[in-house]
Order: structure tokens, then C-alpha cells, then sequence
């Protein structure tokens, strides 16, 4: 599953996880400790200055079956969108 | 019918190759975080690295440090097998241990490496 930039933009109610200076597998912890704390169909973003959790958390996704929305890039980080399944 | 996921991590480098000895606590969270049970064995040098204040003085580059690593795996349900020889040739109890560390012989390996879906040596 992959959205648009648009869409991705027009995401305002996501639950952002802060994962900025946190080193593998840091950000991934945190996007599963965070999805644990919003409901079924809720949508989280999990900022990272690790260049490597936009591909982690897709693969993480994946195999866990959340659906991995795509990614926005900030300043100086990225933002990775996904929608809780399970 | 297959059973649940399972990865058994093989560690055998200790605190003086702390690159080595901190990527497979890596992949054990990154497995648990995955929804695949671990189990993690220590093997000679490794068994140090569960030894009670040890972890607190491993540090490799650009990887989060051992001690932040040995919580996320514990907490998150990884198992901690030790081999019993390779502590007593260090002098180590099972007092010395960290909480949750089992103390374990070669049969207990050999029965979770042929029940695991991969076994990892690192």
C-alpha cells in the first residue's frame, strides 16, 4: 500500500513517534512501542534521522502486517507513515 | 502445519569485540519487534556480556549501547541461555548473572537450534 505526497501531507491526525538520534534498531522499537498505543485503523508517523528506518519500517510492516503508507522528508529527517492492522 | 517464528542468536564475542558482540542483540530486538521469539545463546567470551554490570560497558559505534539493548531484549521476551562451562572457566556463578539469564548445557542448545525456523552464530 502506497499513498501520494499529497495524501501523505494531508495526514494530520497520525500519533508521531520521535525517534530523531536514535540508532538501529531504535526507531523500530519505538514504532512498535508506539503502535501499541493507538487503536486498530489509526495511523502512526515515526520521525527518524536514521536514513535506513524509511526502508526498515516498510520491511517491518510487511512482515507484521501494518500497512506501510510511504514517507515524507522534513527537515533534516524523515517522517514514515503507517496504519496499524493488527 | 508449521509452528510459530523462532530465531536463535549464537553469541561467542565479548566485551573486547564490542561491534560483534552488540549486532546480534540487534537483531533480537529487531526480531521481537517483529513478532519472532528469541532465544539467544552465550558461548565463551559471550557469556560475559550477561555477567551482572558488564553490558553497561559495552559501546560500539554508532549503535545503540549494549546495557539500552540487553533491556529492549528482556523486555520485549527474548530469552538468555548460558553455557554453564563457558562460566565456570571464567570463575562466574549463576549469582553473577543479569536477571532472567538461565544457565544451560549443550542439549538445551542443540534442542532450541533444531526447533528454531534460523540459528544465527555470531
Amino acid at each position: 500500500m502506497s499513498v501520494t505526497v499529497e495524501e501523505l501531507e494531508a495526514i494530520t491526525d497520525a500519533k508521531v513517534v520521535d525517534a530523531r538520534g536514535t540508532a538501529c534498531p531504535g526507531p523500530l522499537l519505538e514504532a512498535k512501542k508506539g503502535m501499541a498505543g493507538v487503536p486498530m485503523g489509526s495511523t502512526i508517523e515515526i520521525w527518524s534521522t536514521d536514513p535506513a528506518t524509511k526502508n526498515d519500517i516498510s520491511a517491518w510492516s510487511g512482515k507484521v502486517g501494518h500497512d506501510f503508507l510511504g514517507v515524507l522528508e522534513a527537515d533534516g529527517y524523515d517522517r514514515v507513515f503507517v496504519i496499524r492492522r493488527k | 502445519m508449521a509452528g510459530p517464528e523462532k530465531l536463535v542468536f549464537m553469541v561467542t564475542h565479548g566485551p573486547a569485540e564490542p561491534e560483534l558482540a552488540t549486532i546480534p542483540f540487534v537483531m533480537a530486538a529487531a526480531a521481537l519487534a517483529s513478532d519472532v521469539a528469541v532465544v539467544m545463546g552465550f558461548q565463551g567470551s559471550g557469556v560475559e556480556l550477561v555477567t551482572a554490570g558488564i553490558a553497561e560497558t559495552v559501546a560500539a559505534p554508532e549503535f545503540p549501547p549494549l546495557a539500552k539493548l540487553l533491556a529492549d531484549v528482556r523486555e520485549l521476551g527474548g530469552s538468555l541461555l548460558v553455557c554453564s562451562p563457558c562460566l565456570k572457566s571464567r570463575g562466574t556463578t549463576p549469582t553473577d548473572l543479569v536477571e532472567g539469564a538461565e544457565v544451560v548445557a549443550a542439549a538445551r542448545f542443540i534442542a532450541e537450534i533444531t526447533s528454531a525456523t534460523n540459528a544465527l552464530t555470531y
